[in-house]
């Protein structure tokens, strides 16, 4: 979309869908918004979402706990994609509990008193309650800059999400294989949380994904 | 006392003198044949004492005459003074007002409270401690004239006879005695007076030119007023001994209290600091020329600014204009009660016009491409790029849980787009029913929630209504009206809808069949949706029959379009372009019937009010901009939303029964203005 002398990076009304954000990347150091670390993530996932080093590589200076929670954001974001493919499957009927491996139950926090939400209102739930935290004004009023103590909550968001990843993995595994070989998501969360280490190892049930995930017989 | 006693007193005088040199002659002429006698130089002795008694005694009458002289024009200033003070209360109430509004704004603009220094309402009137040894005194010189003019010949009756009649027609029956209570107030008042003003004068200085302007107009104006003000007073009270007055003062004063304190509410809204400063200078004009030209200041002020020294001469003695000069009282109290709600009727006026931001809707991971409002309900749906829509009551504001700080919190995310969503449409009234299109190709019918919905209810399947997949890109546009759904695609097609049919699909509108043929970037019912407006990316407008499918109309422009909308009652159709253009079109003839250029960059979001008399429009410049489509001006401007990439407004939206109005932004935030 290069217009000779500038380069207007915009959706316009009517193009099509392959052309969408297709605009030259923008350097880092170029980006002088307040989004810029989301656009800057954005922009490394659509060029190659399988290069977890690329995207998750910090650029220098970048405030870590800002770097975290766009990330974070970016996560619920694509796993609104996982929600759409579960809704179709993950019935309230066959996943009357939130549950990976046998060891678990998950009781749903986003009630009063946590509940046994189904997996698939688990799921939701988990994501709407994510949205609402990671957009609240009172823990994240800005996106330049944020507070220790609301990084912290950072974590619970983590562990919460990471379940949606263990059930569809553990229930719906070809619905989780499809995702994954589109996204690259899982991958990209467990690398992550590790090299942030804001989840411990133990609570990362999933086998290592490597990149020989079997070709699942997509969506169902 | 006034001129009609003084002038009794003198009749008196007269009378007395006369007797006394009568009795003189009478006495003198047989002294004068009769050699000196004892008994008759005795008697001269005693009759010369007689005299000089009288005339001191006069004199002492003419003593009290001052003193009760005197003690009026203590009156006089203590009212005038009284005058003054409620002039500093009302500046005092501005200047907090001001300096409220000023703490808003910084908090609003800084998202910091303002360290000001005193940040408090004026100060209550102060409780008049009664001294009593001055009170006492008072009494006591009052009773010793009251002695002396009994011993002329006065009763007490004639003495009270004009305080009796006042008071009658006061209908008061109070007999205390205030006035010396007043005076350590008064000159209190007065320090804090002078201290206010310089105060005043100094805060505004920085306050910008215009504000200095006004501010010094009106410390000038306060100065003149004061002076004629109390020309108008001295009239007023002319015809009242001293206690009358003080009670007027006394319930003027309470009258004016609660004149502020309603004042005050009403500032409290909304008003802007700018508005205070014109309310300062419309004070200050207003009472400064006397109130003669102002409406709300009828007789009194004009009365008593051009008559005042002539009353105070000529209306002396006549009781007959009593009434008059109550009624001019009376009118100082009233006179600023429909001032107050002139005023803040004035500032209704002006809020209606403005639309301030009052929800700010977070609970997007991204770019929010779309918005719709509920037909009826305070309700809207937001459409994102993070591939969901939400539903927002704006009446269900949260209680603070883990959101604590969220003004409102989605009631549903609507699932099921695998991309963007770039585009929304609500159904019609009491159809609860709604329309996305999104990158994904898809045109989705939703059915919507009731308002009474928990975020955290257990999911379910039925909101999600048919789908829509014909168009093979992404969906750009939507329009709903009379059951019907109108969209614009990425593929080149327009295409007409019957959502809730077995088979939706109506027509399929091309502009020409040729591959090369420009996308459609907007399309819009019209005329009372027989037709279908369509706004190309090449800028060219066609105006469709719906019953044919065909063509009728072409217009257009070299510019690429982005939004079109029909004019509800006329034959008008908006366009909104790259080029910062915002064009008109005549429906019937196809003439660009005006063209401007509305923002700094590229227009991105149309909408029309339900009774077409205003059109908003956004633009990634990251302003929202109200439209008068009458006279097409800019009636407001509003800065809303930040950039991503080159992108900022999206969409923007009247709702078509309350007085909300939104905007869409790519920093994932929706905002909806009151």
């Amino acid at each position: 979309m290069a217009d000779g002398l500038q380069i207007l990076r915009r959706n316009r009304p009517g193009s099509k869908a392959k052309e969408f954000c297709r605009w030259p990347d923008e350097p880092f150091e170029e980006m002088d918004s307040t989004l810029a670390v989301q656009q800057f993530i954005q922009q490394t996932i659509r060029r190659d979402p399988s290069n977890l080093e690329a995207i998750l590589k910090m650029p220098e200076a970048q405030d870590e706990g800002v770097w975290k929670y766009e990330h974070l954001r970016q996560f619920c974001m694509e796993l609104n994609g996982l929600a759409v493919k579960l809704q179709a499957e993950c019935k309230p009927e066959t996943c009357t509990q939130m549950t990976a491996t046998e060891q678990w139950i998950f009781l749903c926090a986003a009630h009063k008193t946590p509940k046994e939400c189904p997996a698939i209102d688990y799921t939701r739930h988990t994501l709407d309650g994510a949205a609402c935290l990671l957009n609240s004004n009172k823990y994240f009023p800005s996106r330049v800059s944020i507070k220790e103590s609301s990084v912290a909550k950072l974590g619970s968001v983590c562990r919460r999400v990471y379940r949606i990843f263990s059930h569809a993995y553990f229930h719906h595994r070809s619905i989780f294989d499809a995702f994954e070989k589109e996204t690259h998501l899982c991958k990209r969360f467990t690398y992550f949380v590790t090299k942030y280490s804001i989840i411990s190892k133990e609570i990362l049930i999933l086998p290592k994904l490597d990149d020989e995930t079997p070709v699942g017989e997509s969506e169902a | 006392m006034d001129d009609s006693s003084v002038s009794h007193h003198n009749g008196g005088q007269v009378g007395s003198q006369i007797g006394v040199s009568v009795n003189n002659k009478q006495n003198d002429e047989p002294s004068q044949s009769v050699q000196y006698s004892i008994p008759g130089i005795l008697h001269f002795i005693q009759h010369e004492w007689a005299r000089f008694e009288l005339e001191r005694s006069q004199w002492e009458v003419d003593r009290a005459e001052f003193k009760a002289r005197i003690a009026f024009l203590e009156g006089e200033r203590k009212g005038q003074e009284n005058l003054k003070n409620d002039l500093v209360r009302r500046i005092k109430m501005l200047e907090y007002a001001l300096k409220q509004e000023r703490a808003k704004f910084h908090k609003l603009k800084y998202g910091v409270e303002l360290q000001q220094g005193d940040v408090r309402p004026p100060p209550e009137e102060p409780t008049s401690e009664p001294e009593h040894a001055e009170r006492a005194q008072w009494k006591q010189g009052r009773q010793l004239i009251k002695q002396y003019l009994q011993e002329i010949g006065y009763t007490d009756t004639i003495l009270d006879v004009r305080s009796n009649r006042v008071r009658a027609l006061l209908g008061l029956n109070n007999e205390e005695i205030e006035n010396p209570n007043y005076r350590n107030y008064d000159k209190q008042q007065h320090d804090r007076c002078d201290y206010s003003m310089n105060h005043m004068v100094r805060k505004y200085d920085y306050g910008g030119k215009e504000a200095r302007k006004s501010t010094g107009g009106g410390g000038y104006n306060e100065e003149g007023l004061s002076v004629q003000e109390t020309a108008a007073v001295f009239a007023n009270f002319e015809f009242l001994t001293n206690q009358e007055m003080d009670m007027d003062e006394i319930d003027d004063l309470d009258a004016k209290q609660s004149h502020h304190i309603c004042s005050k509410k009403g500032e409290d809204l909304d008003l802007e600091a700018e508005e205070v400063l014109n309310e300062l200078s419309l004070i200050t004009e207003r009472e400064a020329d006397g109130g003669g030209q102002g409406d709300e200041y009828p007789v009194g002020g004009s009365a008593g600014g051009a008559g005042a020294g002539a009353a105070a001469g000529a209306g002396a003695g006549e009781a007959d204009e009593e009434p008059l000069a109550l009624g001019e009282l009376a009118q100082l109290t009233v006179s600023n009660e429909p001032e107050a709600y002139d005023v803040a009727s004035a500032n209704k006026e002006s809020f209606r016009k403005t639309w301030n931001a009052k929800y700010t809707l977070r609970s997007h991971f991204d770019g929010v491409r779309a918005l719709a409002f509920h037909p009826t309900e305070a309700a809207l749906v937001t459409a994102s790029e993070d591939h969901t829509l939400k539903l927002w009551n704006l009446q269900r504001t949260v209680p603070a849980k883990k959101s604590a700080g969220l003004d409102v919190e989605p009631l549903y995310t609507f699932r099921a787009h695998t991309a963007p969503v770039l585009c929304l449409a609500m159904g019609a009234p009491r159809s609860e029913e709604c329309f996305s299109g999104g990158l994904d190709g898809t045109i989705r019918v939703w059915n919507l929630p009731p308002p009474t919905a928990d975020p955290y209810d257990p999911y379910d399947p039925a909101v999600q209504g048919a789908v829509l997949r014909d168009h093979t890109d992404a969906v750009w546009s939507l329009a709903a009206a009379h059951g019907r759904l109108l969209s614009a695609s990425g593929d080149g097609t327009v295409r007409l809808w019957a959502p809730r049919a077995a088979r939706p699909l109506l027509a399929t509108l091309r502009a020409d069949e040729s591959p090369s043929a420009p996308a459609p970037a907007a399309a819009d019912f019209a005329d009372a949706a027989a037709r279908a407006a369509v706004a190309y990316r090449d800028g060219s407008l066609l105006l469709y029959d719906l019953e044919t499918g065909q063509a009728v109309l072409r217009a257009g422009c070299e510019a690429g379009a982005t939004r079109v909308r029909a004019h509800p009652t006329l034959p008008l159709l908006v366009t909104a372009h790259e080029d910062r253009h915002i064009r008109f079109w005549d429906a019937v003839s196809g003439r660009c019937a005006h063209a401007m250029v509305a923002h700094l960059d590229a227009v991105t979001g149309l909408a029309l009010d339900p009774n077409g008399l205003f059109l908003l429009s956004g633009s990634h410049d990251c302003s929202v901009r109200l439209w008068n489509l009458d006279t097409k001006t800019c009636v407001q401007e509003i800065t809303a939303h930040r950039k991503k990439f080159d992108e900022s407004i999206l969409d923007v939206a009247f709702h078509p029964l309350r007085p909300y109005i939104a905007s869409a932004g790519a920093d994932g935030l929706a905002k909806v203005f009151v």
